[in-house]
């Protein structure tokens, strides 16, 4: 078996070297007196769970159509996305395609935190500053990374906060915690284990090799006695094991976090997912401040469909780059763009208003929980309020 | 744990699994009898006739389907992934193999072609279908049937279990009985005599690429309905497949499918007795195991013999 599997992983790999030169080399212009900047969006835009990464960038085009069309600005701004299918494999490779770009001065992304973990010593070397509306992974803010900030809540937060909520909320005495053993996965399930243990709950389970059967795990599952099982991971293994837990009897409740939250958890896990649990540091309350609700319209408007997880935060990150930009009048480098971006205070977005510490935090700290419902996703609270 | 409480439980969900892995194991199998030549495409094969399967079940269109509906729908799914794994199978020996064995081409040149035809085809997949996951419509309500010790049997299991034991009985009737199957031993055993002996060559070849074709593309359309159908599901499935071959003896029919059910069970209680991310290592670690004291697999070579 050799030689086929080096040759089935080595081809693609050379053939999107190929693809990504070819691409690599348009620069900004200077049409119309105005000099033209790029903002990059790096996500998923195809793979397994592409839809996370469509929702956000759809949110970072609206942006940037929003504000060109405001005309107001300075210079053009243009926008590109780079597609690293949530890969931390593929990431350096997309990332390095929007340091080439020099009209390229901020990135909105990555979107998953394996990638962003793989790509950014790449945009620290470049000082090319990457704002990511979604990487939850705890240690993506103390890292060393010099150029990466979030508006997001990190999973540290995610992970404790979902654990009180496993062990004051649905009174679990023993919870079965799996994971997809990546970066965001594993990371998670870290701290909603110690958080769990101690709340005084029985931890059990493992971490999982990616596959499309579960039915063991969900035997396993079954007889660990367990009363919850948790989930860190994606939403189309979450759906899959989802399924395979209901097939195998399972009673219990059954939770996962934001890397789930997707209508398309429903849509692929079918009836099986009713009544599963999800938290998120995003989609609370749908604010009912003008920006807001104009976010929600224009964003049906122009792609006829509701507004997905992430959307909204990927629009903040990337209205925020713009407004650090502004600050700069016409001299827009790299290095200025990221020194402002991080310097950024109460900027008001349409999902809170965001103010980066130190460590390139953005995030509220409040952690919503979500529950499937006659198949739709329905907000529950907060995990603070719901714990108690 | 694995082996008092949960033992059965994890046999069967093993079993409903290792019936597919034999099915596809079966398309490598017939091959090398014929050409002594891994077809490396059967992955793709199993794919596209999942492909095939979900378009059949997305033009009907049916929901909620009364049971003898739903019986008609897996009938009719099956037919749909069948046809797309033989068709496919069909065109890869046209385009990707005869050409090569028509000017005698080396073994290895065999393996290229097999390899490039399989990444065109698992792109093109891609492209066209998108790359993500398929669900496949419901077609019936999966649910607990019967236990055998304690062991819950769903309808999914059944299914899978059940279609794929008919196909296994069909294809070992059709071998030992039908002048398709002489002819396909006859080459298995000595291409050269079968053809002085008027067998048509070609035609034994294309026939049992095809036969492969339809069992692969079936087995597609039943790993669709549990699991749903992406572009990329053949690497795994078949990778698993062609070690159940081997585990078994290739070109050993019943060899192929006692692997592919020995694969699907020792697979699951891995994941059970040590851990979930043991699958593949206990998979491959008895393959190596198995070719260290029995080279020619389980069975050995045999699709030459009678079956």
């Amino acid at each position: 078996m050799h030689p086929p599997r080096l040759i089935r992983i080595v081809a693609p790999v050379l053939i999107g070297a190929l693809a990504l030169s070819a691409c690599g080399s348009s620069s900004g212009s200077k049409a119309s007196g105005k000099k033209t900047y790029t903002i990059a969006y790096q996500g998923p835009l195809s793979g397994d769970n592409a839809q996370l990464g469509i929702n956000m960038d759809n949110g970072v085009k609206l942006a940037i159509e929003q504000a060109q069309a405001k005309g107001d600005l300075g210079f053009n701004l243009k926008f590109v996305d780079s597609d690293d299918v949530g890969d931390p494999a593929q990431s350096p490779a997309a990332a390095q395609k929007l340091i080439d770009d020099a009209s390229v001065v901020a990135v909105v992304g990555p979107a998953f935190s394996g990638a962003t973990n793989a790509a950014e010593p790449h945009f620290s070397d470049a000082n090319l500053i990457s704002v990511s509306p979604s990487a939850t992974r705890a240690d993506l803010t103390s890292n060393g990374f010099t150029s990466f900030v979030r508006v997001v809540t990190g999973d540290n937060i995610q992970g404790t906060k979902m654990a009180d909520f496993v062990a004051k909320g649905l009174k679990s005495k023993t919870a079965y915690v799996v994971d997809d053993k990546s970066a965001y996965g594993a990371g998670l399930t870290k701290f909603v284990r110690d958080s769990l243990t101690t709340d005084g709950v029985t931890v059990k389970g493992e971490g999982l090799a990616p596959t499309k059967d579960y039915s063991a795990v969900a035997t396993k599952a079954v007889a660990s006695g367990a009363d919850t099982v948790v989930y860190g991971g994606y939403y189309a293994e979450f759906a899959l094991l989802t399924k395979a837990l209901r097939t195998a009897g399972f009673k219990g409740k059954i939770i996962s976090g934001d890397g789930s939250k997707d209508d398309q958890y429903i849509t692929q896990g079918g009836a099986a997912t009713d009544g599963a649990y999800l938290t998120c540091p995003c989609g609370g309350p749908v604010a009912t401040t003008p920006a807001a609700q104009n976010f929600e319209k224009d964003y049906k408007a122009k792609y006829n469909a509701a507004t997905g997880t992430y959307s909204a935060e990927a629009f903040d990150a990337t209205n925020l780059i713009i407004a650090a930009m502004k600050t700069l009048g016409t001299d827009v480098t790299r290095a200025k763009v990221t020194a402002a971006v991080k310097a950024t205070k109460d900027f008001a977005g349409v999902t809170h208003t965001i103010t980066f510490n130190d460590k390139g935090e953005g995030g509220t700290g409040d952690i919503f929980v979500f529950q499937v419902k006659s198949g739709k996703i329905a907000l529950l609270g907060k995990a603070d309020e719901l714990a108690k | 744990m694995c082996f008092t409480q949960s033992f059965w439980q994890l046999t069967v969900s093993g079993l409903a699994l290792g019936s597919v892995y034999a099915l596809i194991a079966l398309g490598y199998t017939l091959v090398y009898g014929v050409l002594q030549l891994i077809n490396f495409a059967h992955s793709e094969v199993f794919m596209l006739g999942g492909f095939g399967g979900l378009f059949v079940i997305r033009e009907l269109g049916v929901s909620n389907p009364s049971a003898w509906v739903s019986v008609g729908l897996v009938v009719a799914g099956m037919l749909g992934g069948a046809f797309a794994g033989a068709g496919t199978a069909f065109a890869l020996e046209r385009v990707a193999y005869r050409p090569l064995r028509r000017r005698g081409a080396p073994r290895l040149a065999f393996l290229i072609s097999a390899i490039g035809a399989s990444l065109l085809l698992l792109n093109l997949a891609g492209k066209e279908f998108g790359r993500f996951n398929n669900t496949m419509p419901e077609l019936y309500t999966s649910r607990k049937v019967f236990s055998v010790f304690g062991a819950q049997v769903t309808t999914n299991q059944i299914v899978v279990a059940g279609a794929a034991l008919v196909m296994l009985i069909a294809l070992d009737r059709i071998i030992a009985k039908t002048r398709l199957g002489m002819g396909i031993r006859s080459v298995a055993q000595d291409a050269e005599a079968a053809s002085l002996m008027g067998v048509d060559i070609d035609k034994v070849i294309t026939r049992t690429f095809v036969l492969g074709g339809l069992l692969g593309g079936a087995a597609g359309f039943l790993f669709g309905i549990q699991f749903g159908v992406q572009y990329n599901m053949g690497f795994s499935a078949g990778t698993k497949a062609f070690t159940a071959a081997v585990l078994g003896g290739i070109g050993n029919v019943r060899g192929a499918v006692f692997g592919g059910l020995l694969l699907g069970v020792s697979e699951n209680l891995g994941v059970a007795c040590i851990q979930s991310a043991w699958r593949d290592v206990i998979a491959f670690l008895i393959l190596v195991l198995v070719l260290m004291i029995r080279p020619t697999g389980l069975f050995g070579e045999r699709l030459g013999r009678s079956a």
